[in-house]
């Protein structure tokens, strides 16, 4: 008569519709996450794309991609409304000896980011071999040599702290540091500030290295310390005690055991999850502001005349480049172009970073078991 | 003299250290495993020494600030700008009530526009109320007259003084060089204070009587406004009826104030401190009187990050939540990375989206006529606290989500078993169970996360509109709309164009002390947090 009750089928209960809508509440906000990422993804993908990319060969917007920013100058010409960079502006007035037209001017908008990319480039370098370098050192006394003890630990608070500091702060550090104060070589004595005399006519002013790539090199490295020590750390710990218990039972230093028996399994690991945390900090701004990076530089980083001047001259960055262009010149259809396309290029590179570190984590994970 | 248990022992020693050690070579007494153990030791005290670094070079730039701040502070009392400022704080007074009485005529105007008035009936509707905002306006006139004079005589004097200490500096620095010859020619006449300041107080006979009109005239105004129909606009009359009546008690006050004020009064190098931490402006490069307050610029980081966590932290918690105990496998495998992916946006690149696409966007949805009962809209900025804060909770999120998942997945498994054997239900289970044993981590998860907000530079300097003020939290939750500037944003855009070693100079890097003050601060609470509360069944 009466049909087969499942006994297993849940019962409706209002803690059971209680759980239906909070789950559901739950699975929303998770993706309302994503897809305001994706949206923020999408606009500048979109909108920069149609900057990079062409329609017709070579597909690349070549020119944005290889020449330095100029000015645009949008004018009315024999009824027809131009849009010239700078350069080609002052020839197309030589050629029809006219010495002024009425043009609107946009500073910028105009020919590429080269220059920015290539100071981005050597910014990241340079300070992810400092960071990387000092931090798997630390990493290997950490977990290697070092004992449990007040030292340790007040290394570790030290790191966790450093992780903390904003990036702003940073900056002011190294404007203090390494721009105002750090000593140099100089073969003239500085009365203003302190001044060693080291022989030979020469003397250590400390005058700071002003401007330039070292100092952004040291103050993006020392941002970067506490993501690269915590990473190579981890992947430290996941090599197994019993590699370095077999080394060192056969009479193998604790060196040789490190290096034959630590690093090479370690290393990989090291170097991806460092770079996601190098990433993170290849897209600061605040701290390249005032120890890095220059709004506008004519020459590029290689036309130094001195090798030593390479590493002391300021460079053009892409994150403050971007910030130059979204805040100094107004949103308009001719300003635009470059703003998206600026944003575009920088995403795509230090997503690029991300991503590769992200995917090699996983290959990786598969590489090794033990 | 060696005791008798150290001679028997050391021979063995030697034996045994010969035999592990043999041909060892030395540097100093140091094997080269030594020597590689010390190096990556001191690697590893390089965040030590930075961190150090970092404390003592932002002290050593800021410090400064305080000594130059006092002189400063004893400038402005001794040149008697703080004499004129008793009178421009009345004047100031009165404008913000004319600027109220104009702002609800605007209001009701357009409200009559909007009834179908032509613009004469809606003059001749408001002639009453015209004719007294004037005559509010114009009491005013002849103290605004004595401030502008004395303003001029108290200017006077401070660039005076400030010559002189150029003048002051550039012999200093002459006679450092030696050159005394230089030096001796540069003439300073001293600036006397007294007889300056003793001009400027000898008029106050003369301005208590302006002052008495003042008053006089205020009340006469007042006893002319009119009654009005609409009882909001019979509100905003009756609010500046009640901000003068508060005024012109307060004016015998204000006499007795600057005839008790003296120009030699000493400044204690606390007012300097106080100035600074409770200042309530930021005023630089001003004609008058320079102010480092950083009570507008605290408040305007306070308000960003509050906005921006209160989106963060619901929805952060509640990804790591489904990611955690609801996902499956799969999905997990796709959520976690892609938030964690979230973090490497740079935030210079948000900042930009924040200009070019969500300022707009927020702007155009506060202006639809469905939300206009929310307060606050619609936005009079496209640029603001909001658009700063749904930017930074970006940002915020894997930072929370990350920790907060963390969190949850060290709940020991035991914990969550016990529940279902009880007959909880899976949200049972993580709303009796999961969430509270793991409250310690997921609290310092929100700290952190604040830690980040607050901290971030890029997005609040694009986005947060940089208009120094303290916001008007009179207006409810309208203060969320408002542009503010922020602490990191402050610095990023003045640091610039600074003169090196200046006061202002030292302002930002005392600026950047508090903000690393309050990161060391959060950071610690995050920690007594997790080591206080940790359950410790496990």
């Amino acid at each position: 008569m009466n049909a087969p009750v499942n006994p297993f089928v849940a019962r409706k209960s209002s803690a059971r519709t209680i759980e239906h809508i909070a789950f559901g509440f739950f699975r929303t906000a998770t993706y309302f996450i994503l897809i305001c990422a994706a949206v923020i993804f999408g606009f500048i993908f979109v909108k920069g794309g149609q900057t990079v990319f062409r329609s017709s060969f070579p597909f690349v917007n070549v020119p944005f991609l290889t020449q330095a920013p100029e000015t645009l100058y949008v004018f009315q010409f024999e009824g027809k409304k131009m849009e010239l960079g700078d350069r080609d502006f002052r020839k197309f007035k030589e050629e029809r000896h006219i010495k002024d037209i009425p043009a609107e001017s946009y500073v910028y908008s105009s020919g590429g980011i080269f220059p920015c990319i290539v100071g981005t480039v050597l910014l990241v370098i340079g300070s992810m071999a400092i960071a990387l370098f000092i931090g798997i050192s630390s990493a290997i006394y950490l977990n290697e040599y070092s004992k449990q003890g007040r030292f340790v630990h007040f290394v570790r608070l030290a790191i966790l702290n450093l992780a903390g500091v904003p990036s702003i702060v940073f900056g002011l550090f190294g404007f203090a540091l390494f721009v105002m104060f750090m000593p140099m070589l100089q073969d003239f004595r500085n009365p203003t500030v302190l001044s060693f005399p080291v022989g030979f006519g020469h003397y250590l002013n400390f005058s700071g290295w002003n401007v330039c790539l070292l100092s952004g090199w040291f103050t993006l490295a020392f941002m970067a310390l506490p993501v690269v020590i915590t990473a190579s750390e981890e992947s430290l710990k996941s090599v197994p005690k019993g590699f370095r218990e077999g080394s060192l039972a056969l009479g193998a230093t604790k060196w040789q055991t490190i290096r034959t028996n630590v690093l090479p399994y370690a290393l990989p690991g090291m170097l991806t999850s460092s770079i996601l945390g190098i990433a993170r900090v290849a897209g600061e701004t605040a701290p390249i502001m005032f120890t890095a990076a220059y709004v506008i530089r004519d020459k590029m980083p290689w036309q130094v005349d001195h090798p030593m001047d390479f590493f002391f001259q300021g460079v053009m960055a892409l994150p403050y480049h971007i910030y130059v262009v979204s805040s100094k010149i107004p949103q308009n259809e001719y300003t635009e172009r470059v703003q998206y396309g600026a944003a575009f290029v920088f995403l795509v590179i230090v997503m690029g970073i991300a991503l590769t570190s992200i995917l090699l984590r996983i290959k990786m994970r598969n590489r090794y078991r033990w | 003299m060696p005791t008798a248990s150290s001679t028997a022992f050391a021979p063995t020693r030697s034996v045994g250290d010969a035999l592990l050690n043999r041909n060892r070579f030395r540097i100093l007494g140091l094997t080269p495993d030594d020597i590689i153990k010390y190096f990556f030791n001191g690697n590893a005290i390089v965040a030590v020494v930075v961190l150090a670094l970092i404390t003592i070079f932002l002290f050593r730039e800021g410090v400064g600030f305080f000594g130059k701040s006092q002189r400063d502070l004893r400038l402005y009392r001794l040149a008697g700008l703080e004499y004129v400022d008793f009178i421009r704080h009345e004047v100031d007074e009165h404008t913000a009530m004319t600027r109220d009485l104009n702002a609800a005529r605007l209001a009701e105007f357009q409200k009559l526009t909007a009834e179908g008035k032509t613009p004469e009936q809606v003059t001749a509707a408001l002639a009453s109320f015209d004719a007294f905002a004037n005559a509010f306006g114009d009491s005013i006139e002849d103290v605004r007259g004595t401030l502008s004079d004395l303003s001029d005589v108290a200017i006077a004097t401070k660039t005076k003084a400030r010559v002189n200490e150029d003048r002051e500096e550039q012999r200093d620095m002459l006679l450092s060089a030696g050159k005394k010859e230089e030096a001796d020619k540069i003439e300073i006449a001293p600036v006397n204070f007294a007889a300056e300041t003793g001009v400027m107080k000898g008029t106050l006979p003369a301005f208590r009587k302006v002052n008495d009109q003042f008053a006089d005239k205020l009340g006469a105004a007042l006893q002319s406004s009119p009654h009005v129909a609409d009882p909001k606009f019979q509100a905003k009359i009756d609010a500046v009826h009640a901000k003068a009546r508060a005024l012109i008690a307060s004016l015998p006050q204000i006499e007795k104030n600057m005839e008790n004020w003296n120009y030699d009064a000493p400044v204690p190098a606390s007012k300097a401190v106080t100035s600074f931490l409770f200042g309530r402006e930021w005023l630089t490069a001003s004609f008058w009187q320079d102010w480092y307050g950083i009570v507008p610029l605290f408040v305007g980081s306070l308000l960003v990050s509050i906005i921006a966590l209160a989106i963060a932290v619901p929805l952060g918690i509640s990804a790591a939540i489904y990611v955690s105990e609801i996902a499956g496998p799969r999905e997990k495998g796709i959520v976690k990375p892609y938030i964690e992916f979230i973090s490497a946006i740079p935030s210079v690149v948000l900042g930009f989206f924040g200009i070019a696409v969500l300022g707009t966007a927020l702007r155009w949805l506060s202006q639809t006529p469905a939300l206009s009962w929310f307060p606050g809209f619609p936005m009079s900025e496209r640029l603001n606290a909001l658009t700063a804060g749904c930017l930074l909770a970006l940002i915020s999120i894997p930072t929370i989500f990350s920790l907060a998942e963390d969190a949850l997945n060290n709940v020991p498994k035991h914990f969550k078993e016990a529940s279902y054997a009880l007959g909880a239900n899976r949200f049972q289970t993580i709303v009796r169970v999961l969430v509270p044993a793991s409250l310690s981590g997921i609290i310092s998860a929100v700290l952190l996360g604040f830690g980040r907000v607050i901290g971030e530079t890029m997005i609040v300097l694009l986005c947060a509109g940089n208009r120094i003020a303290i916001p008007d939290f009179t207006q409810g939750l309208g203060a969320f709309f408002q542009p503010v500037h922020t602490m990191t944003g402050i610095i990023a855009q003045e640091m610039g164009e600074v003169v090196k070693g200046g006061i202002h100079y030292r302002a930002l890097f005392m600026v950047g002390v508090v903000l690393f003050t309050l990161s060391l601060v959060i950071n610690y609470v995050a920690q007594r947090i997790v080591h206080r509360y940790r359950i410790s069944i496990g």
